[in-house]
């Protein structure tokens, strides 16, 4: 799953998850999760102010965007005057797994 | 006096004349001299604030920040009921600085931002009482470095060779050089602002919860904040160091590493549209 700008949403990308209403996030949501965009769809929700969306995969290449073995190197580099402290350690653990799940599957 | 203690003096010196610092609407004092009274009633200081357009803007687009998480606040009494007055009170403050901040150093307004919103999520799912305040102390935490960079700028040119040179941490260079670090020096200006000390101990203790004579629980939040942004590698706050979780504040906020892992996750996903936050701001202002 990647969380986008609306402004880079594409035709045939599929929401990873339900768009919500702004202003009631706990109503009916908009546009549910599993619906394939179109042109006219993403106009709509440009119209209605929606500002992110969840889609699967990962199929925009955002500026800054690292492969995973840049991505565990600048954590290293982050940590580098705490790696050997316990409770720091996990936290860089945590980051470790985030980062696995994230470039993973795609999920 | 050595010369570095001098130093020190000087800082604190003219930070308490605060003169010398970007200039505040006319409005903060009246709102100053307002919310000390016990008797001024929210309605009264909602409608000083909003009698300047443009600091209301500034201050509804802050409370509009995801670092308050889902608030959709469109007028002054709103966020002073929502956020309370405190924060709109900081707000208000802060908002010339913040706006040097946007457009002189984008790094350190995102870092703050993030903070803001790590600590909000921290809040939450610590279930805390007060979390905008939490969240207004983490977007706060590192005002002193604006003001060092605003007014020691040769100081500041400093500190930046020093971090290069000898690979150390801001905070380190600061007390090498300053002989005060910027969580001292931000808490004098939160002081000279009449800010409470439910603002002023986080700012102050964000590197050290030890410290904090009656606020550990709220200075262990922002000490988190401070660390989950700077681990996220988003924003930069003028070194890329993880600083070290102190165990008092593990302890006092009973955190675990699920916990952490939850939070983290969370947070990973706000800064999407924190980043958004942040560039829309700068192109607001350019408009």
């Amino acid at each position: 799953m990647q969380k986008i700008p609306l402004a880079l949403a594409e035709a045939d990308m599929v929401l990873a998850r339900d768009i919500l209403r702004d202003d009631n996030a706990g109503g009916p949501p908009i546009c549910g999760k599993g619906i394939t965009l179109t042109e006219s769809l993403i106009e709509r929700l440009k119209r209605m102010g929606v500002q992110t969306i969840a889609v699967e995969g990962h199929p925009v290449r955002m500026d800054g965007d690292k492969n995973p073995e840049e991505i565990l190197l600048d954590l290293d580099r982050r940590f580098i005057k705490v790696e050997n402290d316990p409770l720091t350690g996990r936290l860089k653990n945590i980051y470790r797994q985030y980062y696995a799940k994230s470039s993973g599957s795609g999920e | 006096m050595n010369r570095v203690e001098e130093k020190r003096a000087e800082i604190r010196a003219i930070i308490m004349n605060t003169g010398s610092l970007p200039t505040l609407p006319g409005i903060i004092t009246k709102l100053n001299a307002l919310s000390q009274n016990d008797k001024a009633s929210v309605q009264e200081m909602a409608r000083l604030v909003s009698s300047d357009q443009v600091l209301s803007a500034r201050i509804l687009k802050l409370a509009n920040s995801p670092s308050y998480g889902f608030y959709r606040v469109s007028t002054i009494s709103n966020a002073m009921i929502l956020l309370g007055v405190n924060v709109v009170k900081s707000l208000a403050l802060s908002s010339s600085i913040f706006e040097i901040m946007e457009k002189n150093s984008v790094g350190l307004w995102e870092h703050s931002l993030g903070a803001g919103v790590a600590a909000n999520i921290i809040s939450r799912r610590l279930k805390l009482p007060e979390c905008e305040e939490i969240s207004t102390a983490a977007l706060l935490h590192d005002i002193g470095k604006v003001i060092i960079r605003l007014n020691f700028g040769d100081d500041y040119r400093q500190l930046l060779a020093l971090i290069e040179e000898d690979e150390v941490s801001m905070l380190e260079a600061e007390r090498k050089l300053l002989s005060t670090d910027h969580a001292e020096v931000g808490a004098w200006l939160a002081k000279s602002w009449f800010l409470p000390d439910k603002l002023i101990e986080p700012i102050s203790c964000h590197h050290d919860v030890a410290a904090a004579p009656t606020q550990q629980t709220k200075a262990s939040v922002v000490h988190f904040a401070n660390i989950l942004i700077k681990a996220s590698g988003f924003g930069f706050s003028g070194d890329d160091f993880v600083p070290l979780i102190q165990p008092a504040a593990w302890e006092l906020l009973g955190m675990t590493d699920a916990i952490l892992a939850e939070i983290v996750d969370e947070l990973e996903d706000k800064l999407v549209d924190t980043k958004n936050f942040s560039l829309e701001m700068q192109t607001a202002d350019e408009a």
